[in-house]
């Protein structure tokens, strides 16, 4: 397929991409179709196929007719005026629509599983403890909430986390910390903690270990690759976004 | 004649002129009136706003506007705030610094947004500019207080400093103590970002003593109330304040000092802070309260009984920032007292709880709709919401300018109906004919997009997310939306069709973002060949996009218009298909 541009495309992958004519595209004019003030659906007119594909989620579109006389375009009826899209073109229905062609792929390559995946994916990237960014609080709001809402809490306490049954989690800012030598691991809350000296701190008195020994500790983690690194060689925003426990190994030498 | 006319003017009386003209669109018309004009216009040109700092170099900007002294950046998308931009992405503002220490000796203001911001840029900006005024670093990061240091010694003249909601590596608050002795001109002051344990609260008392100009102070969380009173008194002057820490035990003389210092402001507007707020402290308030036209608790983590009796204390309230305890019960009282109400903003305070801890609902903004005419802002996180709602909220409040809407749990239905929220959120951009920013959330179809596309014709910024059903709803915002600038776009079933099909759309926008979608990789390089006005940047932090088929959706894609062509500091991660289009060529 070449665009009207006059330009031909590279090879055709393995899936080909549908193309456009990009110039009639943009011209389309959606005023004309409000002659009325009825919000009617061909705004823009789908061919048979697509009427499946806006059906992907099986919402009842003709209930929305609460709308504002809108009423009578909602419904997928409408959807059979003349293509917008050209009917010759092989538009595949409903899950397919990421799959362009109907050559079988693995199951790994197949598009429709991806976007699958991808929504769901976005939970499992951040290790199940909910969507990543939804909502859509800033980082230190977040915070703020972990309070005891009675306004006497002056460092943040976090209440008991886990809810791991696909639904949000509470977002734990707390970390395992263990020390070399000691076999019970404690944990400890990231969330008041905004440099590397404050941590050490903390940590110190945690394990009891004296400002005198303090030269003896080396502060390590483990991060989400599993991989060992010391913890001051980063900077501090690298190692709060990807470590996942913090180790005190002894320094030799 | 005519062309007489326009020679007649001499340089100086035309730049005058030009200097009555201060908006950037005006100027940028005046520029394209005749060549002369141009010319003139650029030479005294003094602010310079670039909402994307890699649409244009620092060059360009440099080359064009040579006598600039204020400039205003922002760098990273804005679903940076909710970490979907990873790390490194870009955004460094030192370049940019290194090119104007050259340039603009006489550089008086530098604002960021959402940039990286290091210790270095800071002590060259300290050693650059003689002149230095203002320094805003709006939700920016990547510097200590080592940098603050370097400002704060270096700037003699420094008016204002503004770190608002920015991330410091605080690594110690010696930093305030470096303002000499002889700086005595600060106009406002935010360190309300920085964590220390240790702010220097002797520098920061002698601080405000010697400055008499002191409109604006905010204080980080670390300082206690019972410090509050001295700073006050020494700075009667202030019109906002942001306190740190308003919690302690009850004491009658602790109190009774705060009270008289807080009425001895008698210019006091604007009141933020408030973390850890102990309720038998807020009627310290109350002197000042009916004058207060913009507060902010939304750290407060008080229940609505107390908000319900501070805020009807404050009739002449403008904007108000709230965490959801205060509840519908709260809002309908802020409905009958406040009726000057502009902007509100209402957070939740467990926002990945499943269950809902308080009794917020949109029966809470249905009355601030309904109580409050002037009310032209809205940011309100809730857990359900009803098309009656949106619809009713929609004719009460005809002036909305911005509206955005998070109901906490994707793609929920209305709660009565169970249908989707698309007539709801119809009736929002039909009314409000003047909105310039909207955030859908909840169940919607593409007919939501239809509305959109039909009324939005204001609509500068949207933000979508796990909305639509198709490529249509997409088609329809990009094609009716005229005045759209920015959109932002997350796990929604969008793919290559309707932003093919509108490609040249995305040159008169700034910027848009689609993460979670379903654009194929080969589409974004066919944009990237065919549209060179654009970035077309692909971001993938698990594998190279070009190691799987084309067809394959990208996991997030950032477009904006540029005349500085794809950039340089891209990291790993982050692939330019201006580039995969020259390897392929």
């Amino acid at each position: 397929m070449e665009l009207q541009l006059g330009l031909a495309l590279p090879p055709p992958p393995l899936i080909p991409i549908e193309t456009f004519d990009l110039n009639s595209y943009g011209n389309y004019e959606t005023r004309e179709a409000l002659g009325t003030n009825a919000l009617s659906w061909p705004l823009l007119k789908l061919g048979p196929a697509d009427n499946d594909i806006n059906n992907i989620h099986h919402h009842n579109s003709s209930s929305s007719s609460s709308s504002s006389g809108g009423g009578a375009g909602c419904k997928k009826r409408s959807f059979d005026e003349a293509p917008f899209f050209d009917e010759k073109r092989n538009v595949p229905k409903t899950l397919h629509l990421l799959l362009w062609t109907n050559q079988p792929n693995d199951e790994d390559d197949d598009p429709s599983n991806v976007l699958h995946e991808n929504s769901s994916s976005a939970i499992f990237k951040n290790d199940g403890e909910g969507l990543v960014g939804w909502p859509p609080v800033k980082t230190w709001r977040k915070k703020v909430h972990h309070q005891i809402p009675n306004g006497g809490a002056e460092n943040n306490r976090l209440p008991a986390v886990e809810n791991g049954i696909g639904g949000r989690a509470s977002k734990s800012t707390y970390v395992k910390v263990k020390m070399e030598g000691v076999p019970i691991a404690r944990k400890i809350d990231l969330s008041v903690h905004h440099s590397f000296e404050g941590l050490t701190n903390t940590l110190m008195r945690m394990f009891g270990i004296s400002d005198g020994n303090r030269k003896s500790f080396k502060l390590t983690y483990q991060d989400r690759e599993g991989d060992r690194l010391l913890a001051e060689d980063v900077p501090w925003r690298t190692f709060i976004r990807s470590l996942k426990c913090l180790k005190l190994i002894r320094s030799r030498g | 004649m005519q062309k007489e006319m326009a020679y007649s003017f001499p340089d100086e009386v035309l730049k005058h002129v030009f200097s009555f003209i201060q908006s950037d669109k005006d100027r940028n018309a005046v520029s394209l009136v005749c060549k002369s004009w141009y010319e003139i216009e650029r030479w005294c040109r003094r602010k310079v706003f670039i909402g994307n700092c890699y649409a244009v170099s620092p060059r360009m900007v440099i080359r064009r506007f040579p006598e600039v002294r204020s400039i205003e950046l922002k760098g990273k998308p804005h679903f940076a705030d909710f970490n979907l931009v990873p790390d490194g992405w870009g955004g460094y503002v030192l370049q940019w610094i290194a090119e104007m220490a050259g340039a603009y000796p006489w550089l008086g203001e530098i604002r960021l947004k959402r940039m990286v911001v290091t210790d270095e840029s800071l002590e060259l900006i300290a050693k650059s500019f003689k002149n230095f005024k203002v320094l805003v670093l709006f939700s920016c990061e990547g510097f200590s207080t080592d940098g603050l240091a370097a400002i704060a010694a270096s700037c003699k003249n420094l008016r204002e400093l503004d770190l608002r909601e920015s991330e410091v590596d605080d690594l110690s608050g010696h930093w305030l103590a470096q303002f000499p002795e002889t700086c005595t001109s600060l106009v406002s002051l935010n360190i309300s970002c920085l964590g220390s344990d240790e702010v220097s609260f002797s520098a920061l008392e002698r601080l405000v003593d010697r400055c008499p100009n002191l409109r604006s102070l905010q204080l980080n969380r670390a300082v206690t109330l019972d410090k509050i009173a001295n700073i006050l008194r020494r700075a009667p002057q202030l019109v906002d304040f942001g306190t740190g820490n308003y919690a302690a035990e009850l004491q009658p003389d602790v109190f009774s000092n705060l009270a008289g210092a807080f009425s001895s402001c008698k210019e006091l507007k604007s009141l933020s802070g408030f973390w850890d707020v102990v309720p038998a402290y807020l009627p310290a308030l109350y002197s000042i309260c009916p004058r207060l036209t913009s507060l902010n608790l939304s750290y407060a983590t008080i229940q609505s009984p107390d908000l319900i009796k501070l805020v009807s204390h404050c009739p002449r309230l403008q904007r108000l920032l709230v965490l959801d305890y205060v509840e519908d019960s709260g809002l309908e009282e802020l409905a009958s007292s406040c009726k000057d109400l502009q902007e509100l903003r209402v957070f939740p305070s467990d926002p990945f709880g499943v269950e809902p801890n308080v009794s917020l609902t949109e029966q809470g903004l249905v009355a601030v709709s309904l109580g409050c005419p002037k009310l032209q802002s809205v940011l309100y996180f809730c857990r359900r919401m009803s098309n009656a709602a949106l619809v009713t909220i929609a004719q009460n409040c005809p002036n909305l300018t911005r509206f955005r809407l998070c109901i906490i749990e994707p793609k929920t239905p209305d709660y009565l109906t169970l249908d989707p929220l698309d007539a709801g959120f119809g009736a929002i951009v039909e009314h409000c004919k003047d909105l310039r920013r909207l955030s859908l959330s909840g169940l919607l179809t593409d007919h939501v997009f239809e509305y959109i596309g039909t009324y939005g014709k204001k609509l500068e910024m949207l933000s979508v997310a796990f909305a639509g059903d198709s490529d249509l709803g997409l088609h329809h915002v990009l094609s009716g939306c005229e005045s759209l600038r920015k959109l932002e776009i997350r796990d929604c079933p969008f793919g290559d069709k309707a932003l093919l099909a509108n490609a040249a759309k995305l040159e008169t926008m700034r910027s848009l973002w689609m993460s979670s979608c379903a654009v194929s990789f080969g589409a974004c390089k066919l944009l990237g060949q065919k549209m060179p006005k654009l970035n077309v940047e692909v971001i993938d932090e698990t594998e190279p996009p070009d190691s799987r088929p084309e067809s394959y959706p990208v996991d997030k894609l950032y477009i904006y218009k540029s005349v500085a062509g794809p950039r340089f500091d891209m990291p790993p991660f982050v692939w330019s298909m201006d580039e995969a289009v020259k390897i392929l060529h």
